[in-house]
């Protein structure tokens, strides 16, 4: 970036533009980026008074706007491929896991979301609300017994309080986790 | 006093704009600054010079048209965006249907009546 040698006003709008822009796909929001950027340099000189300046920016407009531009119109939006990965993050695990796949990569493939958005998909947590089920089946061993004759000969102790508690609470994240990224994933969808 | 609704003029101009700027490559390629002053000179067509390059970006990923980089002898390489067959068809295409649509709607503001 080669705002040092600008004009404070160009570089100030510049930021402005970038931070506007992180609502973008890396590879749409650097190619603004560098087209503001080369519109710029054509546009102005160093040397420009800040009135001048402020005409030239006034022209090229606001960042919010430029950015809202380059988003899909609304109608666009969250159309039923972005339901179906959210859909199939959340239950596909059910399906043999596949589901799951297939709602990562409707995920990844989708425009609608930037790639924060796609990791905190695939990761909290894979495989859904089947994650909480299979971790459920492992962590709720109920206290076995050893039984010779019918006589109870050994006991394994049982869930201590604490073991219960850390299972309760690990369920309770791994059933809120997937919900929470739906509800992120459906809102953040443009 | 009814007033003209700013969204349909808005809508209007979002609609033909991208035209406009395929016929600005008809003839040869352009850069992007260049793309933008031409159109900004044209009355009413570009209030925000700088929504033209989500525009521009867009007719790219719809294949209307194709960018190279070029050489500048004043900075940095420009790039440079020019019409691709199929966006050569489509701008052909919309002419033949903005020039009827154009005549009916000056001869109905005109007289009111289609000749």
């Amino acid at each position: 970036m080669t705002t040092t040698t600008m004009h404070p006003l160009a570089a100030d709008y510049l930021h402005r533009l970038e931070r506007a822009a992180r609502r973008l796909p890396r590879a749409e929001r650097h190619e603004l980026v560098d087209e503001i950027t080369a519109h710029l340099s054509e546009a102005t000189r160093p040397e420009m008074s800040d009135a001048e300046m402020l005409t030239v920016l006034d022209r090229l407009g606001d960042p919010e706007d430029i950015v809202e531009a380059q988003l899909p119109a609304p109608g666009e939006r969250r159309g039923s491929r972005e339901w179906a990965a959210i859909l199939l993050l959340l239950l596909g695990g059910f399906a043999f896991f596949v589901g799951w796949i297939a709602g990562v990569i409707l995920l990844w493939g989708s425009r609608a979301w930037n790639t924060r958005d796609k990791l905190i998909g695939t990761l909290i947590f894979p495989g859904g609300l089947v994650s909480a089920l299979v971790a459920g089946i492992l962590l709720a061993t109920p206290q076995r017994c050893t039984r010779l004759n019918g006589v109870v000969q050994h006991c394994t102790p049982g869930p201590s309080t604490t073991h219960s508690v850390i299972t309760i609470v690990v369920l309770a994240l791994l059933v809120v986790g997937p919900f929470c990224t739906s509800v992120y994933l459906a809102r953040r969808a443009r | 006093m009814v007033a003209i609704g700013e969204g349909v003029i808005s809508q209007l101009r979002r609609g033909v704009l991208q035209f406009c700027v395929l016929a600005l490559l008809r003839e040869e390629e352009r850069y992007g600054f260049e793309i933008v002053r031409t159109l900004s000179e044209a009355e009413g067509l570009v209030t925000t010079e700088g929504t033209v390059y989500p525009l521009l970006a867009r007719l790219r990923k719809d294949g209307v048209v194709e960018t190279t980089w070029r050489e500048s002898s004043s900075g940095p390489p420009r790039r440079y965006y020019r019409l691709t067959p199929a966006g050569r068809s489509l701008l052909d295409a919309f002419t033949a249907e903005w020039m009827r649509f154009r005549d009916s709607v000056d001869t109905l503001l005109g007289t009111g009546a289609l000749k």
